[in-house]
């Protein structure tokens, strides 16, 4: 057992710490979030000439060859900065998808203009009928000689409109329900009959509807085994949740930090508001809250990461405890900036936001509640 | 990051599983084999005392074989020793007591021939342990203390032989300055133990009183007026061994198994969801306390302080078994109203009460909770 960070890691997390701190207050990350892309492709260029967009790609196609601990530490110390540009639709999620499932062919062409930040990517799994079950699928893929027919309407796509390519779930057998009979497909963004709907989310990021209106896509773009496709989701969706973990871990230790800050300098009836003794019981509690996230987050990263048995289990705990405490977190970060909580002009308000958007994403804290306690 | 176990450690594992299998006592002869288990442990070098360092006959584990260790004791709920003697005193001893102290005491502590009691808590110094008002003067020919006053909450002081006690030399200064380390035998015609009957029923705590009882300088603890410096030292060690967090593993999963032989309509209490998600929220976060303890003992392996998360462990360890024991009594449903020797009901709900109503003391004791919140806040924010 080892729980240091390596060398390589442990300049990892400073190269990312000193990226934010040149590059990243708050105005420059509300700007990116404001403006068309919503996000810097000058950033992105950065990342890849710092060897982060690599880090999760195997070596054999042109990436570090990391594993799901270097992941971690990129998602933590970036989400220390609330940084907007689209690691976990891209690398994580659809890198993922195309490092578990893809052919040896379309590794090759993928892979490697990943890592040097050439292309992007997105995942387009969920559907509104049902806001937490990958499952649930009613896109239509049929198969017309050598070509694929896709029909349907997939919902909250991150970073959709920056996505060079698509991976979207169909049903090619069974019932809208069913886990047997999910395929995975490759869509080029600009394919005919392809449509989105560009919207941004609450957190400052951006997602689509998009929309698949008889896309005819080769038999090749088929990724994985037909109907076998909801095994590489399941594990793509793991995977999207250590990083998601990790990403609110950064922003609890940012949010319970800098509230200690604040009420350290914030005086009211003649003291700090960190006298108060119900001030620094809150903050100690905030503070516990937050390390039993950590914990738990890089518990279920190293088990999924030797492909424990126990990962499963312990990654829907890790899902709940951090839906669970970055809400009392937040809101008492919130609550203990006072008014000067509620405004967009303090950082605490985009932490915040970024939290409840991560408790809602790949299943909330009740959904995971319960598929742990079964 | 690695969270696997090495060869060695699997090794290891395997040595204490073996060890378990063959020197257990099972059933009633856990308690009348008891000193046999603890002689097994002696010879097996030093795994009766695993956290003293080798200089005093402790195993030296690394703290991966420490968690291991704890780990499968805690399994098979091998019997515990009190901890006053070997967890408290012992430690306190080899810092600052003197080599004939050591000589004189650390024998009887290890083969658990002498029983040892706290004498800290006072009626007017529970969380403010600081304002203790025993006094000890020391006689005018500089050989003995005189000590008067009384110590409260003290556990086992009815079957111990000898109690360390904290005494107030000085009034000047601060109250944690002028406070002394004292060593003073029960059996002296000055001290009075009254029992306290506590919420469980159970007799284990007790009131002591000190009157006019003389202390040899000899078993005065380091220097006159810092004792403070010393129990404060102490405190931390009795807190990270308050956690249980291995009981506390051990102790849902039978909580778990006592909930599913429930029934309540066609199915069990466990298929209650509301039961159900009780236990899932405090499954969740024991696996995340468990991992927090690691997270300490990995810190410490490599050389560094146990860390600001170790603060967590008493604190969070003690608030997990209460509601573990609140599981138990909602299992046991109305069993848990028949009170006195006899059973009824399921098996475990005769027990479960007891638990519950006891259980209430560890947010209280080795510092309520309120006051561990206050020590965080202190010295790991850095709040005033």
């Amino acid at each position: 057992m080892d729980l240091a960070y390596t060398a390589e890691q442990n300049m990892l997390e400073e190269s990312i710490a000193k990226f934010l701190s040149s590059e990243y207050d708050l105005d420059s990350r509300k700007a990116l979030a404001n403006s068309d892309l919503g996000y810097s492709e000058e950033h992105w260029q950065t990342f890849a000439s710092l060897g982060w967009l690599a880090l999760p790609i195997e070596e054999a196609y042109g990436g570090i060859g990391g594993d799901l601990v270097d992941t971690m530490i990129l998602c933590e110390s970036l989400g220390k900065g609330l940084v907007v540009e689209p690691i976990l639709p891209s690398l994580v999620l659809f890198g993922g998808a195309i490092t578990l499932a893809g052919s040896e062919s379309t590794k090759q062409s993928l892979l490697p203009a990943l890592a040097d930040g050439s292309i992007k990517g997105s995942i387009a799994y969920l559907e509104a009928g049902a806001p937490s079950d990958f499952n649930h699928v009613e896109t239509i893929a049929e198969q017309d000689g050598d070509h694929y027919v896709l029909t349907g309407h997939k919902s909250v796509v991150f970073n959709a409109a920056s996505a060079d390519h698509l991976i979207v779930s169909a049903r090619t057998s069974g019932g809208v329900k069913d886990l047997q009979g999910i395929s995975l497909f490759l869509i080029p963004a600009e394919a005919k009959g392809l449509s989105r709907k560009d919207y941004p989310t609450v957190d400052g990021l951006r997602a689509s509807e998009v929309h698949l209106d008889r896309v005819r896509i080769p038999n090749a773009n088929l990724l994985g085994d037909i109907d076998e496709g909801a095994e590489t989701l399941q594990q793509v969706i793991n995977r999207g949740i250590l990083a998601i973990s990790a990403e609110a871990v950064g922003a609890m230790e940012v949010l319970y930090t800098s509230t200690i800050e604040y009420t350290k300098q914030r005086e009211q009836f003649d003291h700090p508001l960190a006298d108060f003794q119900v001030v620094k019981h809150r903050l100690t509690e905030m503070f516990i809250e937050y390390n039993l996230a950590k914990s738990l987050c890089m518990k279920a990263t190293m088990l999924l990461n030797q492909a424990s048995e126990d990962a499963q289990r312990h990654i829907h705990a890790l899902k709940f405890l951090i839906g669970k405490s970055s809400r009392f977190v937040g809101q008492n970060a919130v609550q203990l900036h006072g008014g000067m909580g509620m405004t967009e002009d303090l950082a605490i308000a985009h932490y915040f936001k970024r939290l409840m958007v991560i408790d809602a994403m790949f299943g909330n804290a009740n959904i995971h509640l319960e598929a742990f306690t079964g | 990051m690695d969270i696997s176990f090495s060869e060695e450690d699997l090794a290891f594992q395997r040595r204490v599983r073996t060890f378990i299998d063959n020197n257990l006592p099972t059933g009633m002869a856990l308690w009348t084999k008891r000193s046999e288990w603890f002689k097994a442990l002696a010879d097996e070098g030093g795994w009766d005392v695993p956290k003293w360092p080798k200089a005093f006959g402790g195993p030296d584990f690394t703290p991966t074989q420490r968690y291991i260790f704890d780990l499968e004791m805690g399994k098979q709920s091998t019997p515990p020793q009190l901890p006053f003697g070997v967890g408290m005193l012992a430690p306190i001893l080899m810092n600052y007591g003197s080599e004939e102290q050591q000589e004189r005491f650390l024998p009887g502590i290890r083969d658990g021939s002498v029983n040892w009691c706290q004498g800290y808590s006072e009626p007017g110094a529970g969380s403010d342990l600081a304002n203790l008002k025993t006094r000890a003067e020391l006689s005018d020919d500089g050989t003995y203390y005189l000590v008067n006053g009384q110590k409260i909450w003290t556990t086992l002081a009815h079957i111990a032989h000898w109690m360390f006690c904290l005494t107030r030399t000085s009034s000047a200064g601060a109250k944690q300055e002028g406070i002394t380390f004292l060593l003073i035998p029960m059996d002296d015609p000055g001290v009075e133990v009254r029992p306290i009957i506590t919420l469980g029923g159970s007799h284990s705590v007790n009131e002591v009183y000190l009157t006019d009882v003389k202390v040899p300088v000899e078993n005065r603890v380091g220097e006159e007026g810092k004792g403070w410096t010393y129990a404060k030292g102490l405190l931390a060690h009795e807190r990270s061994g308050l956690a249980g967090i291995q009981n506390s593993v051990m102790g849902l999963e039978k909580a778990k198994s006592n909930a599913r032989k429930v029934a309540v309509g066609e199915a069990s209490l466990m298929d209650l969801s509301s039961f159900k998600h009780k236990v899932g929220v405090l499954e969740a976060e024991l696996m995340a306390l468990e991992f927090t303890e690691m997270r300490t003992l990995a810190r410490v392996a490599a050389g560094g302080d146990p860390g600001p998360e170790s603060s967590i462990l008493k604190l969070k360890g003690t608030e997990i078994q209460q509601r573990i024991n609140e599981l138990n009594l909602e299992a046991a449903g109305i069993f848990a109203a028949p009170w006195g020797p006899e059973a009824f009901g399921p098996d475990f709900a005769h027990g479960a009460t007891q638990s519950y109503l006891g259980g209430r003391a560890t947010t209280i004791y080795g510092g309520a909770s309120e006051v561990q919140k206050d020590v965080i806040a202190k010295n790991v924010l850095g709040l005033s």
